[in-house]
């Protein structure tokens, strides 16, 4: 039979416990991953005396904590891809001022080079002009070298945070592990009755790994909870964690990746898209390492166009121009999984042909292949590697020291080096090619008006440059070449010989001459030094389209580019996170007004229980006053 | 929707950080008057900025060879007006020489003043400019070009001729060489070169020379020999006979073209020769001058040979006013087009310095506007935040 003590009681006690619950929720209202708790109550089964059923009071089922699954998991993943885009942040806008300052003071500089070449044109004999030419040379080195360092030091930087998620990854997995451990026995203990607390620092600590990488959850019916990463690799397995590692890259340790720490040491780079880590590796490979080889490809294509233009001209003692830049070669890496001891050597043969890719070349099966480093699509290449016959592709001539084994890779970077090695090697103003290196003069009893061009080089490695050659005329149209051959005379047509070529005007007669010889004593020549300052809107990039200067200019437009696209997509990917956080915070969140209400609420229903047991007791008394008076 | 106060505490504190942001800025932009302070702000512009900085720069360094251009032009120029005013002189001193009143003293006097003109005429042609250059040395501008002999002097420079660029795609000579200038000067007039023989005995005197019909002239060589002081005949190079007639004193002789006066008395047996004008140069010429002045001339005959002699120097030194005239004309259009080039260029400068503005310059107005709403915003967020934390129901317990 159903009595009020009984059922009072109940209600005491369940609204003691609902005071208690919502007192927790206002004790954690700040506490990170404490999920609001609410209690779960419900009618005692009643008795029933054969004609009426009445309640028996209330009990309580258990403590509920105010969660989904689902919000949760849009949480992590947008945590995720919030990781990913502040990392590649951090790094495409750090390379962006970098651009703003010292690569716009390398357009500066370069301006100023080719500037000093005009002035020595202007007074090609003054030593001064040319000691303020190699003091601008020496600013663009200098200009390239410290954006190099930079651009490199981020690339450290990238390593340091990598070792560090990592270690941050292996803790949390190994706190998730133990958690699992405790949830289980405490499931257990409680009769099923989840510990509310545990799993929600659980919780926490996966949203915080979802911050550091992309994860994937699988709850056991035990309350264990699954954690994978990557593409499925397992972390947190139950009670047990598989950890990550970073190692060296096969081709250049200097760069970390990252395994597993299995005995295959299973290498999972590729698959970490997401979090702080995805966007580590994103920014190595998509920000830092293209803006490196971008600037090197425009150190190489400049250095080589000033270089050929100093050989091609003759310095104030005479002689031809030596290289006013020297410049690191390609790197040519082999891979420490090679079988074979096989090195390679990668030299630029045409600057205008080379792009800002990485590339891997394989031997398998008897013969080479080159691929992109970044995406891996096949680029069509010639030759068998040998010093007869170079491999060739994209401007790079690629010779193996011997053929490797199968399945053999090395990784070649053709302009990963060149901005920070790029040097000035001449030190002596004389040594500064101004003049042309070959003049034609007529000979003086000319008695046609036939005049000649002064000449230019098409070929400065020809051995007989400067060697004098005559031209013959044994008729008013027909020339002979150092006594040699009988060319046909077309007024203004192109002369060749000796890697020269004039052009000859006018009307000669017959037994007139003109020398072409080295313009060695020319000190006050300039031709040179006018072809070196229009180096600069020489195309000299992109297969003969783009200069220098427009490469430049284009590098800045890029970077800017990706900068802001990175900076767009950062933006509204955290707009997507707020939204997120607003979702889980709706459904765990604790409001402090509601709990002010709850707290009314059950006081009430206390006061309300304690006043029917007032009730009980004094009906009580009335019934044992009136046995007494009896 | 359920609204926690530590969410909304969480992004209070993230939206003033924006709002934070953005003011400072909108604030860094109107410190610095820049548009865009990185090339992400606005990577098209900044990559267009830095195009047209490296044309500017290009611009004003054309505008410096322009001015250098001017500094060696106006030295060559200058040099040359003196070649010019000293063989006016010389001219002068040439036709002084050739009237008839003249003692042989008097002429060596005149020699003498003519020697002293060859000096400053090989001084200017080894004028050096201010940076110590040979102007007139081709590209050979360290060595003396010029060194005196015994025909008047040699040239030891090379046929270079020094260009410097004045706009993309163009460039303007700022030298020309001696060889040029001083020694490939045509004799005669320019066309052919008449000269009495030497061992003329009678005083045959050449007077003015022409082409009369071009079509006509072949560039051939022909002797005027007098069969007897009346009578000439014309042969060619071959001793074929051209043409034959009367001699009259002062009418012209014209055949295949060519026009000769002859006045005086040539005697029977005198030859004149005329001949495709060679080249020779400034200083043979003067010498050759002084070489006639320096002849003594006592019978009617030799003082025709030296009237001949001077004659033909004063034609020779016509030819050179005419070569520094017409390298003077040059070196007036060269300086025309620096001048117009120049023009262009500053207008260029002025055409890009407003792009790189219009693209890179902040709009004061727009940016005012802007800071001064982001101060509205951030002040209102600041007192939205003191109001609804105000609000607690713990407050009505």
């Amino acid at each position: 039979m159903p009595d009020i003590f009984g059922i009072t009681v109940s209600a005491l006690q369940a609204f003691q416990s609902a005071l208690d619950v919502t007192s927790n929720n206002i004790a954690n209202a700040n506490t990170p991953g404490y999920a609001r708790e609410s209690i779960n109550l419900s009618a005692a089964a009643p008795q029933s005396n054969g004609t009426t059923s009445v309640g028996n009071g209330v009990v309580v089922n258990g403590v509920i904590r105010a969660f989904s699954q689902a919000t949760a998991n849009q949480l992590n993943t947008s945590q995720s891809s919030l990781g990913q885009l502040n990392a590649l942040q951090t790094y495409s806008s750090q390379i962006d001022n970098l651009v703003g300052t010292t690569a716009g003071g390398l357009s500066t500089a370069l301006q100023s080079f080719y500037g000093a070449w005009s002035d020595v044109a202007n007074n090609p004999t003054s030593t001064a002009t040319r000691q303020a030419l190699l003091g601008k040379a020496q600013s663009v080195a200098n200009s390239l070298q410290s954006t190099s360092s930079e651009l490199n030091g981020l690339n450290t930087d990238i390593n340091t945070r990598l070792t560090a998620d990592v270690r941050q990854i292996n803790s949390d997995g190994a706190a998730i592990a133990a958690l699992n451990k405790q949830i289980v026995i405490g499931t257990a203990q409680a009769g099923g009755q989840p510990p509310n607390d545990l799993i929600d620092q659980r919780d926490q600590l996966l949203s915080n790994l979802s911050t550091l990488t992309g994860v994937s959850t699988s709850i056991e019916s035990n309350g264990a909870l699954n954690v994978f990463v990557g593409n499925g690799q397992p972390l947190v397995l139950q009670g047990n964690t598989t950890n990550l590692i970073t190692v060296p890259n096969q081709f250049d340790a200097a760069q970390l990746e990252i395994s597993t720490a299995t005995s295959n040491g299973n290498l999972i780079s590729n698959t970490l898209t997401s979090g702080d880590l995805g966007g580590l590796l994103a920014a190595r490979t998509q920000v830092v390492e293209p803006a490196i080889n971008q600037l090197g490809r425009i150190a190489t294509a400049f250095s080589q166009s000033v270089n050929s233009q100093q050989n091609a001209g003759l310095d104030l003692t005479g002689k031809l121009g030596a290289n006013l830049f020297s410049i690191g070669a390609p790197l040519a890496t082999a891979s420490v999984k090679n079988t074979d001891s096989a090195t390679a050597a990668v030299s630029v043969t045409s600057p205008s042909a080379l792009t800002a890719n990485n590339y891997i070349l394989s031997y398998q099966a008897g013969a080479y292949s080159l691929t992109r480093a970044t995406d891996g699509s096949v680029v069509p290449s010639s030759g068998n590697g040998t010093p007869a016959s170079p491999l060739t592709a994209d401007g790079l001539s690629i010779v193996l020291s011997a053929t490797p084994a199968a399945g053999d890779q090395f990784l070649i970077q053709p302009t990963a080096q060149a901005a920070g090695t790029l040097n000035v090697v001449l030190s002596n103003p004389s040594q500064i090619a101004a003049a042309g290196a070959i003049l034609a003069t007529p000979a003086g009893g000319n008695a046609g008006t036939g005049g000649i061009s002064a000449g230019i080089v098409v070929d400065a490695a020809n051995p007989n440059l400067l060697t004098t050659a005559s031209i013959l005329f044994t008729s008013p149209t027909t020339y002979s070449i150092n006594g040699a051959g009988n060319f046909t005379y077309s007024a203004g047509g192109n002369i060749s010989q000796n890697g020269w070529q004039v052009q000859i005007k006018g009307t000669p007669a017959t037994g007139d001459s003109f020398n072409v010889h080295s313009n060695a004593g020319g000190t006050g020549d300039n031709r040179n030094a006018l072809a070196s300052a229009n180096l600069q809107s020489l195309p000299v990039l992109e297969n003969g389209t783009v200069s220098v200067n427009g490469a430049l200019s284009s590098l800045i437009t890029g970077i800017g580019s990706q900068a802001q696209q990175i900076n767009t997509a950062q933006t509204a990917q955290a707009a997507v996170n707020n939204q997120a956080v607003s979702n889980q915070q709706s459904v765990s969140g604790v409001n402090l007004d509601e709990e002010a209400a709850s707290l009314l609420q059950w006081q009430h229903a206390y006061q309300a229980a304690a006043t029917a047991l007032q009730i009980g007791t004094s009906i009580f008394q009335n019934l044992l006053t009136a046995v007494r008076a009896a | 929707m359920r609204v926690t106060q530590s969410l909304n505490q969480a992004q209070f504190i993230a939206a003033l950080n924006t709002l934070e942001s953005n003011l400072s800025q909108t604030q860094n932009k109107i410190a610095t008057n820049l548009s865009f302070t990185t090339a992400s702000q606005n990577p098209v512009a900044a990559g267009a900025v830095d195009n047209y900085t490296q044309v500017l720069a290009q611009t004003k360094q054309y505008d410096t060879n322009a001015n250098s251009a001017q500094t060696s032009l106006g030295t060559e120029d200058n040099a040359l007006s003196q070649v010019q005013s000293q063989l006016q002189g010389l001219r002068d001193l040439a036709l002084e020489a050739n009237s008839g009143t003249l003692t042989s003293q008097d002429r060596a006097t005149i020699a003498t003043q003519a020697a002293q003109i060859q000096a400053s005429l090989v001084s200017l042609a080894n004028t050096r400019d201010g940076n110590g250059e040979y102007i007139f040395g081709g590209y050979a501008t360290q060595n003396q070009p010029f060194a005196p002999s015994a025909n008047g002097a040699t040239y030891s420079g090379d046929q270079g001729q020094r260009q410097v660029q004045i706009a993309a795609g163009q460039f303007v000579a700022v030298s020309d060489n001696g060889d040029t200038v001083f020694n490939q000067i045509k004799t005669g007039n320019g066309t052919f070169n008449a000269t009495a023989g030497a061992a003329n005995t009678g005083t045959g005197v050449l007077g003015a020379t022409s082409v009369s019909n071009s079509a006509a002239y072949n560039g051939g060589t022909y002797a005027i020999n007098f069969t007897a002081a009346s009578t000439y005949e014309i042969r060619d190079s071959n001793n074929l006979l051209v043409t034959s007639g009367p001699y009259a004193d002062g009418q012209a002789i014209a055949f295949r073209g060519v026009q000769v006066t002859l006045t005086g008395q040539p005697a029977a047996g005198d030859t004149f020769s005329v001949a495709p004008s060679a080249n020779q140069s400034v200083f043979t010429t003067v010498q050759t001058l002084i070489t006639a002045l320096q002849t003594g001339a006592s019978t009617p005959a030799s003082k025709a040979q030296v009237t001949n002699s001077i004659n033909g120097a004063i034609g020779n030194i016509d030819q050179v006013l005419n070569q520094a005239a017409t390298v003077r004309a040059s070196i007036g259009g060269r300086l025309n087009a620096i001048t117009a080039q120049q023009s262009v260029s500053s207008s260029q400068e002025i055409q890009l310095q407003s792009s790189i503005s219009t693209l890179q310059s902040l709009d004061y107005a727009s940016a005012i506007t802007t800071l001064d709403q982001q101060n509205t915003t951030l002040s209102a967020a600041l007192q939205a935040y003191t109001i609804t934390q105000g609000l607690s129901l713990f407050k009505y317990l």
